[in-house]
């Protein structure tokens, strides 16, 4: 198995570098992406980085030729071991000094460096020292043992695959679609009956005349709810009156468990004021002055 | 009467609850709309000075815990600043839904709303805790959590019992059957600091 894995190596080590390179070399986002990798930040120059990304790619594909054609000997998989340190180095760097660019590894990824990159590239040094000391050719291994070679192959482009973050974009996001369609969406009668959530009666009563009526008075944030009889609470606390005068008071609401912004019909909403310390209702008239404004009718 | 919530209240809260809601419905009934700012989570983020005069003194304090002792919160700015805020008895503290100030930890981020005192303090009406407001694409839907591109960032948002959806800038809804993947979404949250997620308080599509 080991001698395998070992001979299968350089097909698995040619692929990745052949796709990495041929975006790299030949594909068009490379002056896209080029500003927006950390090379760009090291270099201080779009351009010099495109470049660059340009030289690699065609590099990358070289040896991803000479891995294919010469795996017996020891030069193109240290020459690839090289590339994988240099691979590390230039990640660390980016991942210290520029920790929101992107590697640049397959030119079209935007996303930034994370332990995935690393991954790839040991993976690329590890195998770059295997093949370097192989002495197994992959048409051999290939020949020897098809069944097992394939299922080799597949785990490792798998894996590899795995450790690509581009493809997330292009693979998980059809995948996500496509178990939504078969199915069914997830959060389809969630809890039952449909309920008015809390947020959606505060939502409610702060579009509500009763709140501009008492504004000045509530000084928090909501500090409790609860519901009773078909009624939603709402406890706010507040400060009421001036100067020698003012007193903390409970600002209390009451309304329509049932009833949201989009519920049609004026919401009817009860307010007081109780004493924080007395439990004593406190302007009881003031509120009541409050006008019992209608919203306008429709001309029809 | 009975009065209910989600969360285990003690007898001592049932027999407040039950007074203060005989209060409540004893209270005034006002009936209309008008359109005024609001004190709930979305009035963190709210920039314009209030014209409401008990709001106008207030001042904003912002940063991550760095300590806490009493009541006393310290709190190291996110532009460089360090700031000390007084909770009081009656300071609404809101750590993804309403609740009391012991759910604030060392380490969690703070937006608050209160007013300067002579000591340098800030006594505080209200308290945001990790509160965040994304501008983010919907990439994936499960069960209990949503998947969130923001920016260059991946976002796991946690689905909550009490989370709440909001399409085409009507009415919060409790339906989230109308999410899909490839949309642009804002999401009001609080953020976790234990693994980086975000639990959805509400989401708004279309808006």
């Amino acid at each position: 198995m080991l001698s395998l894995t070992t001979g299968l190596l350089p097909l698995l080590l040619a692929g990745l570098l052949g796709w990495t390179g041929a975006a790299k070399a030949l594909g068009p986002d490379v002056v896209v992406t080029a500003p927006k990798t950390a090379l760009a930040r090291l270099l201080s120059s779009s351009e010099r980085a495109a470049r660059v990304l340009r030289a690699t790619g065609w590099a990358e594909l070289l040896l991803a030729g000479a891995l294919l054609a010469a795996p017996g000997s020891a030069l193109p998989g240290a020459a690839t071991a090289l590339l994988g340190a240099g691979f590390l180095g230039y990640l660390g760097y980016g991942r210290a000094r520029a920790p929101q660019a992107t590697c640049g590894c397959s030119a079209s990824e935007d996303t930034p460096v994370t332990w995935r990159a690393f991954a790839r590239a040991a993976l690329v040094l590890a195998g770059g020292l295997t093949a370097a000391v192989a002495r197994r050719t992959w048409w051999g291994a290939l020949g020897d043992r098809p069944a097992a070679s394939a299922a080799l192959l597949a785990v490792g482009a798998l894996v590899l695959a795995a450790l690509s973050a581009d493809l997330d974009r292009r693979l998980l996001l059809p995948l996500r679609r496509l178990l939504l369609r078969v199915f069914g969406h997830p959060l389809t009668g969630r809890g039952g009956a449909p309920r008015v959530p809390v947020a959606a009666s505060v939502e409610l009563l702060e579009h509500s005349l009763a709140w501009h009526t008492t504004s000045p008075v509530v000084r928090s944030a909501l500090l409790d709810h609860w519901e009773s009889d078909g009624w939603r609470i709402l406890h706010y606390s507040g400060v009421h009156g001036e100067g020698d005068t003012a007193r903390p008071v409970a600002v209390l609401f009451a309304l329509d468990a049932t009833a949201g912004r989009d519920t049609p019909g004026d919401p009817v909403i009860r307010v007081s004021y109780v004493d924080a310390d007395t439990g004593a209702p406190v302007a009881a008239e003031e509120l009541r002055a409050a006008p019992a404004r209608r919203s306008l009718r429709l001309v029809e | 009467m009975n009065a209910r919530n989600t969360t285990g209240v003690p007898a001592e809260g049932m027999r407040r609850r039950r007074f203060l809601t005989t209060a409540a419905l004893g209270g005034a009934t006002i009936v209309g709309a008008s359109a005024l700012g609001g004190l709930d989570a979305d009035a963190a983020f709210a920039a314009e000075p209030s014209l409401d005069p008990a709001i106008a003194k207030s001042s904003f304090v912002e940063g991550r815990i760095t300590g806490i002792t009493g009541s006393v919160l310290e709190v190291a700015g996110s532009g460089g600043g360090h700031a000390r805020v007084q909770m009081t008895h009656v300071t609404s503290v809101w750590k993804v839904r309403p609740a009391t100030a012991e759910v604030i930890e060392v380490g969690d981020g703070l937006y608050a709303r209160g007013v300067p005192m002579p000591d340098g303090t800030v006594a505080a009406d209200a308290v945001w805790v990790n509160i965040v407001n994304l501008d983010t694409t919907i990439r994936g839907i499960a069960r209990n959590r949503v998947h969130l591109a923001h920016g260059q960032h991946e976002v796991v948002g946690n689905i909550l019992t009490d989370t709440g959806a909001s399409y085409a800038g009507r009415g919060l809804t409790s339906d989230l059957s109308r999410l899909r993947i490839g949309q642009s979404a804002q999401v009001l949250g609080a953020w976790r600091p234990s693994d980086d997620s975000v639990d959805v308080v509400r989401i708004s599509v279309g808006h």
